[in-house]
């Protein structure tokens, strides 16, 4: 009996452990980020570009960039994702060899570094004798997303009750019908996490765009254009050997948590507007 | 016997190799209420799923036989399953609201079969939130979420949305066993109205559901269709030794009754109030038997039991004005 109740005071003491390390890890990132950053952040950093070397300037072409580079890659894989999780639904594929090796494919695609993307993108690039680009930098991230947000989506698609599904079928909708206006509907909530999961991956993802998107002091104005970006900003920015150029670095951090921040909470915000109607 | 409206013919089902319907053939008829009985597992459910082919979702089946309504065999792939389906209104175990408003819910079936004219949408759904009687009570907060009704009012939403897709045979999957006994009696009142124009196939487990409802009566056993037959014939005089058991309660000739208690002259609740003070103090598979001579109570009684969880395994008329309810006490 008392070894049992010993037990249980460890592992608890072992969880409260790990708990205690992940959110002490959570709040030093961001004390660090903002210790060094804040000296660093000001107004030009958000308006001014070229603050690549030296004193002043501002990473605006990198916000920008990223938004255009990480908004674009998502919405491309948005439209993939939902078309292929939707499609792994029992009704459509279930049980089905395609649907395991779509599932296989989409893991190792998953585990895929995203330096190998990087590679990929630029030997494509290279094969067209094209240059590093907006769009290249969309379509390269759009394929790392997908994974990702397809699992995500699939998972939660999973989840939506076979007797919702039933009701549709019983009023003579098809599986198409019943999959937008009933499963889309009640799996909202989950769906929009499986795009922000994605997106926060697109957005903080270097290797895979530092060969296709380039890095450029401008910001684009046509998908043609190389595009700066602020995983890349804090790559160079790091590499400083001043110390003031090395606090624009963790300022840029700083603007890319706020970036994340800022989309989480719009959507959030628009898709509140649906959930309310869940069935739980 | 009436026009039939659905022939089940010779169908068989199998469950992962489990043979789940065995040889059914029997004739339902039109605008009358059949009642499904049976106890758990032997098939009931899977014979309704038949019907209206929503057995097609479930992995592993497989069918034969010929079920015919309007002679067209709704087993045959290459019939349209979408038509059948809209033909059908399924009325499910729990109620199932979809994850829109009260407006949406009953809007939903006929916006998928192209009714895109506002006012004519509006005019069904309010056709049918008064034909289920729910119109006074969500009339002011259509465009709320359907889940924010009662789980009464919300059995009566999906019995609108199954008829505003103007079936011609409604389908009941115990309708009442997830509600509480005075919303199952508002089903089955709007039921007893709806025969008038629908064909209704209810499957059940409540043996009381089925003698209040049906006209005509499947029993089904372990698969096998054991007895079948106008409602009135099969309850009073039933051919097959296990029908006989079944709605009398198979134990009940040497049923141990541990405590009586006699009602008689009071009026319901009382006798329901009275019934569950002795069943508070009995042991959990003790028998209880209750004589009351209110005809309220006769139906309340057994329902209110039911809903508190106990079993009732029997209610009988013992003379001109007494009846007598023997209810096992549960958990």
């Amino acid at each position: 009996m008392e070894l049992r109740r010993v037990e249980e005071s460890i592992f608890k003491a072992l969880m409260i452990l790990s708990l205690i390390i992940v959110v002490g890890s959570l709040l030093g990132v961001i004390g660090i980020i903002l210790w060094n950053g804040l000296p660093a952040l000001n107004i030009d950093m958000f308006t001014q570009t070229g603050g690549l070397y030296g004193k002043g300037g501002g990473i605006l072409n990198a916000i920008i960039g990223s938004v255009y580079l990480a908004v674009g890659g998502t919405v491309l894989a948005f439209f993939l994702s939902t078309g292929i999780a939707f499609y792994l639904q029992k009704e459509y594929s279930g049980g089905t060899r395609l649907s395991s090796m779509t599932r296989l494919c989409l893991d190792i695609l998953w585990g895929t570094p995203s330096i190998v993307y990087g590679a990929f993108g630029f030997t494509i690039l290279i094969y067209f004798q094209m240059r590093a680009s907006l769009l290249a930098g969309i379509i390269i991230l759009a394929l790392l997303e997908l994974p990702i947000m397809t699992r995500a989506m699939e998972e939660v698609i999973k989840t939506v009750p076979q007797e919702l599904k039933e009701v549709s079928y019983s009023l003579g909708a098809t599986r198409l019908e019943t999959t937008l206006n009933v499963v889309s509907k009640q799996a909202l909530p989950g769906l929009m996490t499986g795009v922000l999961i994605a997106f926060g991956r697109g957005i903080g993802d270097a290797a895979s765009i530092m060969f296709t998107a380039g890095y450029t002091d401008r910001i684009p104005t046509s998908v043609f254009d190389a595009s700066a970006s602020l995983p890349l900003a804090i790559f160079f920015l790091l590499n400083s050997p001043q110390e003031e150029v090395r606090q624009k670095a963790y300022a840029s951090a700083v603007m890319l948590l706020l970036v994340i921040l800022a989309i989480s909470i719009a959507t959030r915000l628009l898709s509140r507007k649906y959930t309310k109607y869940i069935i739980k | 016997m009436s026009e039939i409206h659905i022939e089940i013919d010779n169908v068989n089902a199998y469950y992962s190799g489990n043979h789940a319907l065995k040889n059914i053939s029997v004739k339902i008829p039109k605008k009358q209420i059949t009642a499904i009985i049976g106890p758990s597992g032997c098939g009931k459910s899977t014979l309704l799923k038949c019907m209206n082919r929503l057995i097609d979702l479930t992995d592993d089946v497989k069918l034969s036989g010929k079920i015919l309504i309007d002679n067209e065999d709704i087993l045959d792939r290459k019939t349209d399953i979408v038509n059948i389906r809209k033909k059908m209104g399924l009325l499910a175990q729990k109620p199932t609201p979809l994850p829109m408003s009260i407006y949406e819910n009953i809007a939903y079936g006929p916006k998928i079969h192209g009714l895109k004219k506002k006012s004519e949408i509006d005019s069904i759904v309010e056709k049918y939130l008064k034909l289920v009687g729910l119109w006074d009570e969500v009339k002011d907060r259509l465009n709320s979420p359907a889940s924010q009704l009662s789980l009464g009012q919300q059995q009566r939403l999906c019995l609108a949305r199954g008829l505003a897709v103007e079936p011609e045979i409604i389908l009941c999957d115990e309708p009442t066993s997830a509600l509480d006994p005075v919303s199952s009696q508002h089903i089955e009142q709007q039921l007893l109205k709806l025969k008038n124009d629908y064909t209704i196939v209810i499957v059940t487990h409540n043996i009381h559901q089925a003698m209040r409802l049906a006209d005509y009566v499947i029993h089904l056993y372990l698969g096998e269709m054991v007895e079948h037959g106008q409602a009135n014939e099969v309850f009073e005089n039933p051919k097959d030794e296990r029908t006989r058991a079944y709605i009398n309660g198979t134990f009940l000739a040497d049923v141990k009754i541990d405590k009586v208690i006699d009602t008689k002259g009071n009026q319901c609740p009382y006798n329901f109030v009275y019934a569950k003070q002795a069943m508070h103090l009995m042991e959990k598979g003790q028998i209880l038997k209750i004589i009351v001579d209110d005809l309220t109570a006769v139906n309340e009684v057994p329902r209110g039991m039911e809903a508190d969880g106990h079993e009732v395994l029997s209610v009988k008329q013992k003379n001109k004005t007494d009846w007598e309810i023997v209810i096992k006490k549960q958990g």
